[in-house]
């Protein structure tokens, strides 16, 4: 018996059944986190007053569309790479061109009382590093349970999958953000957002494979 | 013994749209599919079954991929990994390329090994007593090394794939020990990397 077929016997043998991978499941999980997450934004009063007011302003609608459709399409992406044989980078290049497309389309929706500001007014560094910040730590959790869900998972491209996780994680938290966030103009969004976000994505890419084993 | 569609199967891209037309229009449940939905539930004869027929599968694999010394290796590391993550398989679709995707992984893990393992250590194992059995297999690896630098692509055909030692590897290639140990090592990391960036390479 060579140790192949001695391996293969130790496994078989009190083989005990297993729960299959669900990804509705998985994916509940995740929507219950931004729930919890969106419950404590509300229950301690950080929403933006003005809510009622600018939830139907183009500028609202473009970046709260932009950031569901982005989140939808890097957490069915982050999903999908989890088990084999999928690779996520045409999913990854499919989001980075609509995110470049939300970007641009920003520009239909800035009004011209912004337009007129200047470049340092408009960017509002300050505000900006909190607001990339703040997506930063809303992602965390997020991020943590989709670590968690690739490690029981079998991702056999771990850096991509991990880098499709980070992205999920960060377009879910700066989605949750917007209804805090009182920044109206499509440039702070798209400068600041795309900072948290690609922090957060980075993050994931060089935390999640650490150890990792399929 | 079960029909196996694995072993008709390049595993690449086209191949393994091919293998899910196939298994979609048989209902999307293939042979090994069957066995392996019946582990998932705890047989333990089907699952015996499987990870026999998967592993000679898994050898001719790694014997186009890897040095011979390795292959031994990689197949029981692709097995703990199936075991390990069975719970993934997903019993509606082909069971192929859920293990061509893992034993691709497993690859690309045996050939970083390679890289990461001392040069002496890496270097004492690298004989294979059967020269023509070693020039024959590894194919795909020797293809591979055609997109490395022409110095490191001979270093690794030299010693890891024909069994020459350091010493005539270097005399064959008029460099220096350290030269040929260097291109050794840093021509197996750079294949591992293009492995890891590559979809599909058959």
């Amino acid at each position: 018996m060579t140790s192949t077929d001695a391996l293969i016997l130790n496994l078989s043998s009190d083989l005990a059944p297993v729960r299959r991978r669900n990804m509705l499941r998985e994916i509940a999980l995740l929507v219950a986190l931004g729930a919890a997450e969106l419950g404590v934004i509300l229950w301690t009063g950080a929403m933006r007053p003005d809510m009622g007011l600018v939830i139907l302003s183009p500028y609202m609608i473009w970046k709260m569309g932009s950031l569901a459709l982005l989140a939808g399409m890097t957490c069915t992406i982050a999903m999908r790479s989890l088990a084999p044989p999928a690779s996520s980078r045409r999913g990854l290049m499919l989001a980075l061109g609509t995110a470049a497309l939300a970007i641009a389309g920003g520009l239909l929706v800035t009004s011209a009382a912004d337009s007129g500001r200047s470049l340092l007014d408009r960017l509002s560094p300050v505000h900006g590093m909190l607001c990339a910040t703040t997506i930063t730590v809303l992602a965390m959790p997020m991020m943590a349970a989709l670590g968690v869900l690739m490690r029981r998972a079998a991702p056999v491209r771990p850096k991509e999958s991990a880098l499709a996780c980070g992205l999920a994680a960060a377009t879910c938290a700066a989605l949750i953000f917007t209804l805090c966030c009182p920044m109206n103009d499509p440039l702070y969004i798209a400068v600041w957002y795309s900072l948290g976000v690609t922090f957060v994505a980075l993050a994931a890419r060089w935390l999640l494979p650490r150890r990792f084993r399929l | 013994m079960v029909a196996n569609p694995i072993f008709r199967l390049p595993l690449g891209r086209r191949a393994l749209q091919r293998s899910r037309a196939s298994s979609a229009s048989a209902g999307g449940q293939d042979a090994w599919g069957a066995l392996m939905t019946a582990a998932q539930e705890g047989h333990g004869g089907a699952y015996r079954r499987l990870l026999t027929e998967m592993s000679n599968w898994l050898i001719s694999y790694f014997r186009r991929r890897l040095p011979a010394g390795d292959v031994d290796d990689a197949v029981q590391e692709t097995l703990l990994a199936v075991h390990r993550r069975r719970h993934t398989y997903d019993p509606r679709l082909p069971l192929a390329p859920w293990l061509a995707g893992i034993a691709r992984r497993k690859w690309i893990d045996q050939l970083r090994n390679l890289t990461q393992r001392p040069l002496e250590e890496l270097l004492a194992d690298i004989p294979v007593a059967d020269h023509e059995t070693a020039v024959t297999s590894a194919s795909v690896l020797a293809r591979l090394l055609d997109e490395l630098r022409p110095t490191q692509a001979q270093a690794i055909t030299l010693v890891k794939l024909q069994g020459y030692s350091i010493e005539d590897a270097a005399r064959e290639t008029g460099l220096s020990l350290s030269a040929v140990k260097m291109n050794i090592h840093r021509g197996l990391a750079r294949l591992t990397v293009m492995l890891e960036k590559s979809d599909d390479i058959d």
